[in-house]
């Protein structure tokens, strides 16, 4: 397992939109120090890595799908009431370079 | 140095549901921005998804239209990133088992047929749309959901007339199959290129370049033409190919650089929790595919067993919405041929000249077959159609009242009009000797009298025969 | 003469009697919330609680729940009434629609007087990280002692006798553990029994609709009104429901049930050590077949990183549409990137933001193997671990936790057993979708404390029979903060 660094955390962090204090970074590295070890341990687990990973909780396969009928939509005031800002009927942002 | 262009193609088409992937939000065009959109499709905390039955069939049918192995267990993973357009800001997505997997599509070029292998196909939704202005965009959720399939081919395509071929291909198998409208200008079929130069005769692929922004089908032969001869010089003067994203400019015909590709994005794909497996019966997935509309090709056969040829078929197939309209009305048994005759003619003409579609066409196929079937019945003539027709256009009234209202029906009944073509040879004799003396022109005089004493009403067909009966009997 | 400290059943009947008025008892229910000293809640809903009972239909009067407050936890999306999850990142959020949870009650006639404070986002145990601050425990009037969490506000008001119910959430053991702290009955019914539609996630795949009661039956009354399909969630399940109140007098002879010897061993209270064997010789002497089981210690130990791992990598993900764009408070940039990126630094803790790196981290291409999909085969294993004891017994009971309610500024040891397995064990019933129970066991120094009874899938009913004769036997019911002990 590679070590945890720092930068490796701030860049994740940022990644997902956020940056936080160094001492933060700090706390997180040595909490990762704890969850790496865990972790380790539970690789050394029998059989854990021939297991099927599990996603839910039990077997839920099912066969239903939802009928292609539309219902009404929100009324548009409503939709948009919750945001910051909104222009002519539509959430504005600043100008979004591709 | 000869160089040879490996092609793949990435097609995201929209689909043409009457609600959302994972919601009952109605999908529409062209409606108020905000208007077509529920809680779901705008990501508010604790919405959950529900996938759209009608949109796994029309995978299915597509898939199986490809030819592809069709997954009886329907998973759907997260694909993870953060963008303005993307509302929960993850896409539901089938990363890892995409519905359709491992098909073909022959295509045929002016070098012949060639088999492009196709990769995967998969479903997925789509993102708002964003309007830019000069300092400002603006969200619309209205596209917020509606479900998307994407087929990715495999690099098996070499030139930009492949790659044209294979999308139109594309395009009128889910326009066939009516799983969308596959109309690249409005962008419910949208079509990414990945393309790369090699020296012909090797195995390893050159860098890949990605085209972006193509709306139409000429665009995306025309910006593979250039990439091709613009990385060809670059090879042939010894430069090197950047990993990039390019766009198609459509007043220069060029393709210029919108972003030199970093590294490869993580998405931190992961199983939906909310979806658990779904498992397709056999019998759905059969269903499916049996009462699937029929394909381009199936139709050509069928209409070439009806008499037509070739290529008046394919007048007809050009249009999907055409085809139905013709495959409409013959089911009144009206003869093909003739039918297929009108609308490839008549009825186009109107359309063009009308510049609409045959959707917002005022007469009904059923009312259209019904004239063509007075013509086989020979109770119109053929001018007398095109003026029922005229009035039809303006207004869709059925042509058997026309003729009624007109009085003008035409006297097809032998019984009558063996006894007035009794009559008019009785009265000119002199014409019959001429008849039987060489001169043909008599026997239009004859034809030209009895039409005198009917008003024009006498089948021509009809009386011409029973003359020539008339006479010889003499 | 107060109700809101009776049960369900006991409030129900007053009604009928004509002895109190749903409006009375809503006027009851908002001026205790306006008296709470715990620090239970974010939002009072006065006004929206007397309108609905204006427009409460008299004829559906023999629903149990007619009338009766309920507070709801912050996490569940309530039409018209601010929903925050206690986070800042949705400060002022007015949702336009209810959870399916929401519409089951209102429905049946209950009346929601408040939203309850929680961690936040339904993440951390502690009761101390929503935006409000900490929440305390009823029993405890020097106010140093939590509750726990991460359904705090729901504990606290019923615990309090506030309101005779209230509705939290369950990831790992977010109502169950507070049940224990709080002497109340913490019901976390099986994966995909109650919709979750409206639910705002933390972990899809563990999260669970969970309430407090202050007895068995008034669990087994709600599960009546929450359980079914609802198309709206995709894991909802199709099994049928049961009258889950039927089976609430069932005998528990001959019924087998499972102590995990390692989570006994890991557990170092005597008091609460004592009271649970106690209970035991109580069962067993009522016919109960109970047993010690063994289960692979280190499988026990993993359940807690597991449980991180997971929770963590779907809960950045659940997140994620918390970006200042469609709704909540949205800070300036100059970019949509520095919007969301200045809006999401100041909107979330430090403790979410550690959270969201160490999912964020762990769903990496490069690390997902080692960390996010060794989780999930590590899951398998636990699951199959307690399932093997379900092939034989029909529940496994256990302490819900090593200790009474920890102080406010208490800390724990991350590597030790009594950490690991006996504190953090009860998440292997949200990695099983095991139906599970917590209920009051005893006291130490006027501290309450719980025992935990878990069952197969679906079969809430067994539980619910099983756990109603171990309230008979502990005769801990209906119990409230401030006139018991």
């Amino acid at each position: 397992m590679k070590t945890v660094t720092k930068e490796v955390l701030k860049t994740t962090a940022n990644k997902l939109m956020f940056d936080m204090s160094d001492e933060q970074y700090d706390h997180l590295v040595s909490e990762f120090d704890i969850l790496i070890k865990q972790m380790n341990l539970i690789g050394e687990i029998e059989g854990v890595d021939t297991a099927e990973p599990m996603t839910f909780p039990f077997d839920v396969t099912n066969d239903y799908l939802r009928e292609d009928v539309a219902t009404a939509p929100e009324n548009k005031e409503e939709i948009l009431k919750n945001s910051a800002d909104v222009v002519d009927g539509q959430i504005r942002l600043p100008k979004v370079v591709k | 140095m000869e160089f040879e262009a490996v092609i793949g193609l990435e097609i995201h088409v929209e689909m043409k549901t009457k609600s959302k992937m994972f919601s009952s939000g109605p999908v529409s065009y062209g409606e108020d921005p905000n208007t077509e959109v529920n809680v779901v499709d705008m990501g508010f905390p604790g919405v959950m998804p529900v996938v759209n039955k009608q949109a796994v069939i029309n995978a299915i049918r597509v898939s199986n239209a490809l030819h592809m192995s069709i997954d009886d267990v329907v998973m759907f993973e997260r694909k993870n990133y953060f963008y303005s357009d993307l509302p929960k800001g993850y896409q539901i997505t089938q990363q890892f088992r995409p519905i359709g997997s491992n098909g073909y599509l022959i295509i045929t070029t002016s070098q012949g047929e060639r088999k492009i292998g196709i990769e995967r196909l998969h479903m997925e939704e789509d993102t708002c749309k964003q309007l830019h202005s000069w300092d400002f965009s603006l969200l619309d959720y209205n596209r917020a959901g509606i479900p998307l399939i994407e087929i990715v081919s495999r690099p098996d395509l070499r030139t930009g007339e492949e790659a044209a071929k294979y999308v139109e291909k594309i395009r009128s198998i889910v326009s066939f199959l009516d799983v969308s409208d596959g109309k690249m200008e409005e962008g419910s079929l949208r079509c990414d290129v990945n393309i790369s130069l090699r020296e012909k005769g090797t195995e390893k692929f050159g860098t890949k370049v990605e085209i972006k922004n193509l709306n139409s089908i000429a665009n995306i032969q025309k910006a593979i033409d250039f990439e091709i001869s613009r990385q060809s010089i670059i090879l042939d003067f010894g430069g090197v190919i950047e990993q990039e994203t390019r766009r198609f400019d459509e007043g220069s015909k060029e393709t210029v650089l919108m972003r030199v590709k970093t590294d490869a994005v993580d998405y931190k794909y992961f199983t939906e929790p909310n979806i658990a497996p779904i498992k397709l019966s056999k019998e759905f997935i059969d269903e499916a595919i049996r009462t699937s509309p029929e394909l381009a090709e199936v139709k050509l056969e069928r209409y070439k067993s009806l008499g037509l040829n070739e290529y008046d078929s394919n007048l007809l197939l050009a249009d999907k919405d055409i085809s139905n309209y013709y495959d409409e009305a013959i089911i009144s048994g009206a003869n093909p041929k003739l039918l297929a005759n009108w609308i490839i003619g008549d009825v186009q003409s109107v359309l063009n000249k009308d510049g609409i579609s045959i959707k917002s066409f005022k007469v009904s196929p059923s009312l259209l077959s019904e004239l063509v079937l007075l013509i086989e019945q020979g109770k119109v003539s053929n001018k007398q159609a095109r003026e029922f027709f005229a009035k039809m256009i303006e207004n869709p009234i059925s042509p058997k009242k026309l003729l009624e209202e007109s009085g003008t029906s035409l006297i097809s009944d032998e019984d009558t009009l063996k006894a007035i073509v009794k009559e008019v040879v009785d009265a000119n004799e002199q014409s019959v000797i001429d008849y039987k003396n060489g001169k043909d022109r008599a026997l239009g005089f004859i034809v030209g009298q009895i039409m005198k004493k009917t008003q024009g009403k006498a089948n021509p067909g009809l009386t011409s025969k029973l003359v020539l009966e008339e006479i010889k009997r003499r | 003469m107060k109700y809101m400290n009776l049960s369900i059943t006991k409030i129900h009947e007053a009604i009928l009697k004509g002895e109190v008025t749903p409006l009375e008892l809503v006027k009851e229910a908002i001026e205790a919330c306006k008296k709470d000293d715990n620090n239970s809640f974010e939002y009072i809903c006065e006004k929206e609680a007397i309108e609905r009972v204006d427009k409460l239909d008299e004829s559906k009067k023999d629903s149990l729940l007619y009338g009766i407050p309920v507070v709801i936890k912050d996490n569940y999306s309530t039409k018209d009434i601010p929903t925050t999850g206690s986070s800042n990142m949705l400060n002022g959020y007015v949702p336009i629609f209810s959870s399916e949870v929401v519409l089951r009650l209102e429905k049946a006639g209950a009346i929601v007087v408040a939203k309850a404070t929680m961690d936040e986002l339904a993440m951390g145990g502690s009761g101390t990280t929503g935006h409000l601050g900490i929440t305390y425990n009823p029993w405890d009037k020097s106010k140093t002692h939590l509750i726990g969490g991460s359904s705090c506000g729901s504990a606290s008001s019923v615990a309090a006798g506030i309101v005779p119910f209230s509705i939290g959430s369950d990831t790992g053991d977010s109502v169950r553990k507070p049940a224990s702290y709080g002497a109340l009955v913490g019901f976390k019914p099986s994966w995909g029994r109650i919709s979750r539609f409206g639910l705002f996630p933390f972990a899809t795949s563990l999260d669970h609709v969970a309430y407090f009661t202050r007895n068995v039956e008034d669990s087994a009354i709600l599960l009546n009104v929450l359980a079914g399909r609802d198309d709206k969630d995709f894991s909802s399940s199709f099994k049928p429901v049961e009258d889950y109140t039927a089976r609430l007098n069932e005998s528990v002879k001959g019924k087998k049930i499972a102590v995990i010897k390692e989570i006994m061993d890991s557990i170092s209270n005597t008091s609460i050590k004592e009271a649970f064997n106690k209970n035991i010789a109580a069962l067993k002497n009522l016919g109960a077949i109970v047993e010690p089981v063994s289960i692979d210690h280190k499988l026990l130990k993993a359940i807690y990183p597991t449980y991180i791992i997971i929770s963590c990598a779907e809960s950045t993900s659940n997140n994620a549409n918390l970006d200042g764009v469609k709704f909540g408070p949205r800070e300036s940039g100059e970019s949509f990137e520095e919007i969301m990126t200045n809006t999401r630094s100041k909107g979330f803790s430090r403790l979410i933001k550690r959270r969201f790196v160490i999912g964020g981290y762990s769903l990496l291409k490069e690390n997902q193997d080692e960390l996010f999909v060794r989780a999930q085969k590590c899951r398998r294993l636990i699951v199959d671990a307690f399932n093997k004891v379900f092939e034989k017994y029909d529940a496994i009971y256990c302490p819900a936790s090593p200790k009474v309610a920890p102080l406010v500024s208490s800390d724990s040891d991350a590597l030790s057993d009594e950490y690991l397995i006996a504190d953090n064990y009860m998440a292997f019933a949200n990695m099983g979708g095991f139906p599970s129970i917590t209920l009051p066991l005893g006291f130490e120094d006027n501290l309450p404390f719980g025992g935990n009874l878990t069952g197969k899938p679906f079969d809430e009913s067994g539980v619910l029979s099983i756990a109603k004769v171990i309230e008979n036997c502990t005769g801990l019911k209906d119990l409230v903060a401030k006139e018991g002990k």
